[in-house]
């Protein structure tokens, strides 16, 4: 990736029609692991962390014996570097963290701990600092293995082939495709309008041409994750014989959200062209590419046009990391976690290179710091808010599982202004029901045994359901919002009620009822084994569950039990911004 | 106008000692490493927000609002997650206004990259002044 444009792809496995190919992985090595657990400074102190303070977290880790509990990696995130690079190499913030990474690393090693850093694939990290590790790569990598480190987050601000947030909006000529009127084969004329298919629904007709040929951009939330996120222009051609022709494409160029430069070409699934054309008057001032030479076999050939590098180059980027990690590390154990807010669809490519992937922007924005505990919000417009990270993620369970890594709808904001305890309540078991990474982003100072974030942090049942060795993301089954597949439907509307269901390694099952509204809902909702079953029934012991003469129900809150040989199970109303949260087992 | 001319400005209207300014800021963390390395470049709007943000917290005990939802008008609010709160929060108190891109109004932007003169620094440090006085009326 080192050059000024972006980089040849030569290695088929990181292409677009790869991504969801089983066979021969990118990489072999990548290990198969639950959600990470641990503590991250970003959402408790911002920039503001300090060597001290990262300190005291770890003292409150062990004091609390959080780590039983399983959060085990402490993360230091943005903020924590010297703002310019000192002969090539990273350094840390000489104020916040005078011992340097290592000492840092030494301290949370010398705890039982393990430990994390951060960076980005950009030229800089999102404070600005211009130490991003875009041409750093190895000369990086080096250097983390040297600082031991067991975790990365690896974020994506000023990233230099994409024009969506965070980087600049004339990018756009990588990420997007030109605007297409024609092709023409042999003399041959085909419109893009009439002649063509549209694959997706990113891409659309404007007058004579088809335009936004490329990926959404996932970084709001205005977007389904699910279904084909981007578009592509297929033509049918036939051949009289296989031989040799020529491909000229009617184009007009742009540098803005939907139109670029950057074209790929397919002849019957093989990239036969893949680059930046010539740049036109204007977005609407067609002209012809140069001809391009083109294989057909006699009968019909699929010609497809279209930009996937959206999604290509980010992966290309993080794989160049996971590459020197691997390389350096020989063998050691790091997490990478994927933090590129969900902005080029990573459900689609993350498992090839990552553990988990951020699937939004942030959850808040209005971080704490030191003695401020910063805010967040339980709804809002925007992504910064628990109910908009789980709106999505919640639909996103298949892309999810052990065999590929996890939907990461960002830390916990538990511990934070703006919220109750009981939005948190629901805020941790949803995490824990979607198999959520669990880091916690709060200052843990102000925690201590026995009070209600404490509790609810270290509530071992519904840490166990996140852990479950089965590893199965909760399915949403039923909502009471009026659609036609709750588990695939994108709603943003919270004025409505949840149910979820997990299975587990052990037969039982997990099922959550949330209600999303800011009001009490006072109305009974009821699942029924056979709905669980017709749900998830492929992902469970469904004889046992089906033919069980009676059932334990487990409340994970209340830890109330029950034993019931009904196969109902029903809640009669649940508090505003509340959830009820119970493992079934089945009983023969 | 320069970080450092910035930050000196900025103590000045406080009637702080402005001769050692740097070791403070950076140990009561309202100021970054960065600003002690650029010092000579000139201010971004983005880090004077910071910078009266954080002072304001910090050094004076204005407490951050906390629904910031009305900043989201600012179309690039969210252009940098670092600095989004700082904007949000000047931006709320009145202290810096936005910039209106469209004839017709309607389309506000902060600018988070732009320079702006002195004359219109002055009138944030004025601002921030205010802002200090009217919470400590409040609190008598």
């Amino acid at each position: 990736m080192n050059q000024d444009r972006p980089s040849k792809i030569t290695d088929n496995r990181l292409r677009f029609d790869a991504f969801t190919g089983t066979e021969d992985a990118l990489f072999p090595s990548k290990k198969i692991r639950l959600p990470a657990m641990g503590w991250n400074s970003w959402n408790a102190f911002g920039s503001g962390n300090t060597e001290e303070l990262t300190k005291a977290m770890v003292d409150k880790i062990k004091e609390l014996g959080l780590d039983e509990f399983g959060y085990k990696y402490v993360v230091l995130d943005d903020g924590c570097y010297r703002p310019e690079r000192v002969n090539d190499h990273l350094e840390s913030d000489p104020v916040k963290f005078p011992s340097g990474f290592k000492a840092m690393a030494d301290y949370v090693h010398g705890a039982g701990l393990k430990f994390g850093m951060y960076n980005d694939i950009g030229e800089k990290l999102c404070s600005g600092a211009e130490v991003g590790i875009y041409k750093h790569e190895k000369i990086d990598c080096e250097d983390y293995i040297k600082w031991d480190i067991d975790f990365i987050k690896v974020d994506n601000c000023y990233y230099m082939w994409d024009n969506a947030t965070f980087s600049n909006p004339e990018n756009a000529v990588y990420s997007y495709a030109p605007n297409i009127r024609s092709i023409c084969i042999a003399g041959k004329t085909y419109s893009a309008v009439s002649d063509a298919e549209i694959t997706g629904t990113r891409a659309s007709v404007k007058d004579d041409y088809v335009t936004f040929i490329g990926t959404f951009d996932g970084t709001a939330p205005d977007h389904s994750p699910v279904d084909i996120r981007s578009s592509e222009l297929v033509f049918e051609v036939e051949a009289d014989e296989p031989d040799i022709y020529e491909l000229v494409v009617s184009y007009a160029s742009g540098k803005e959200e939907g139109i670029g430069r950057w074209l790929q070409i397919a002849v019957n699934d093989e990239i036969v062209f893949d680059d930046m054309l010539p740049e036109t008057e204007s977005p609407e001032t067609f002209m012809d590419s140069a001809p391009l030479k083109i294989r057909l076999n006699s009968g019909f050939n699929k010609i497809r046009l279209m930009n996937h590098r959206r999604q290509e180059n980010t992966l290309c980027s993080y794989s160049e990391i996971r590459k020197e990690l691997e390389n350096f590390g020989q063998g050691r154990d790091i997490v990478f976690s994927i933090c590129e807010w969900g902005k080029t669809q990573p459900q689609n490519w993350g498992h090839l290179v990552g553990d988990s992937w951020r699937i939004l922007n942030d959850i808040t924005f209005q971080v704490g710091s030191d003695g401020n505990p910063g805010t967040a919000a339980w709804e809002g417009d925007y992504t910064t808010a628990i109910t908009s990270q789980y709106n999505k993620a919640v639909i996103m369970d298949e892309f999810a599982g052990l065999d590929k890594g996890w939907n990461d709808p960002d830390m916990l904001v538990i511990g934070m202004d703006g919220i109750t305890e009981t939005m948190c309540r629901s805020h941790m078991a949803m995490w824990c029901m979607m198999n959520s990474p669990l880091m916690l982003g709060m200052d843990l100072r102000r925690v201590n045994k026995g009070d209600w974030i404490y509790n609810l942090i270290s509530n071992k049942d519904l840490i166990a359901l996140d852990q479950d060795p089965l590893a199965t993301q909760a399915k949403r089954i039923f909502t009471t919002y009026q659609c036609e597949d709750p588990s695939i439907e994108y709603i943003r509307d919270n004025n409505r009620v949840d149910v979820l269901a997990k299975p587990l390694d052990n037969g039982d099952i997990a099922l959550a009822f949330f209600n999303l509204s800011t009001d009490e809902w006072k109305n009974k909702v009821s699942i029924s084994a056979e709905k669980i079953i017709s749900s998830i029934g492929s992902k469970m012991n469904s004889k046992a569950f089906k033919n069980a003469s009676s059932y334990h129900v487990k409340d994970l809150f209340s830890k109330e039990n029950i034993e019931t040989s009904d196969k109902i199970f029903s809640i009669d109303s649940i508090e505003a911004c509340g959830c009820k949260v119970y493992r079934i087992t089945p009983v023969s | 106008m320069t970080r450092e001319q910035f930050i000196v400005r900025l103590l000045e209207v406080f009637n702080e000692d402005s001769a050692d300014a740097f070791s403070a800021g950076l140990e009561k963390s309202w100021l970054e490493y960065e600003d002690k390395l650029y010092k000579d470049d000139e201010i971004s709007r983005k880090n004077i927000a910071r910078i009266i943000h954080m002072y304001l917290l910090k050094e004076k005990g204005i407490s951050d609002i906390q629904d910031i939802s009305k900043a989201g008008e600012l179309r690039d609010l969210y252009d940098c997650r670092v600095c989004a709160n700082h904007v949000a929060q000047v931006y709320l108190k009145g202290i810096m206004g936005a910039k209106e891109l469209s004839v017709k109004g309607g389309f506000l932007w902060f600018d988070l990259d732009g320079l702006d003169d002195s004359d219109a620094i002055e009138d944030y440090l004025k601002r921030a002044v205010d802002t200090v006085c009217k919470a400590g009326n409040r609190e008598e």
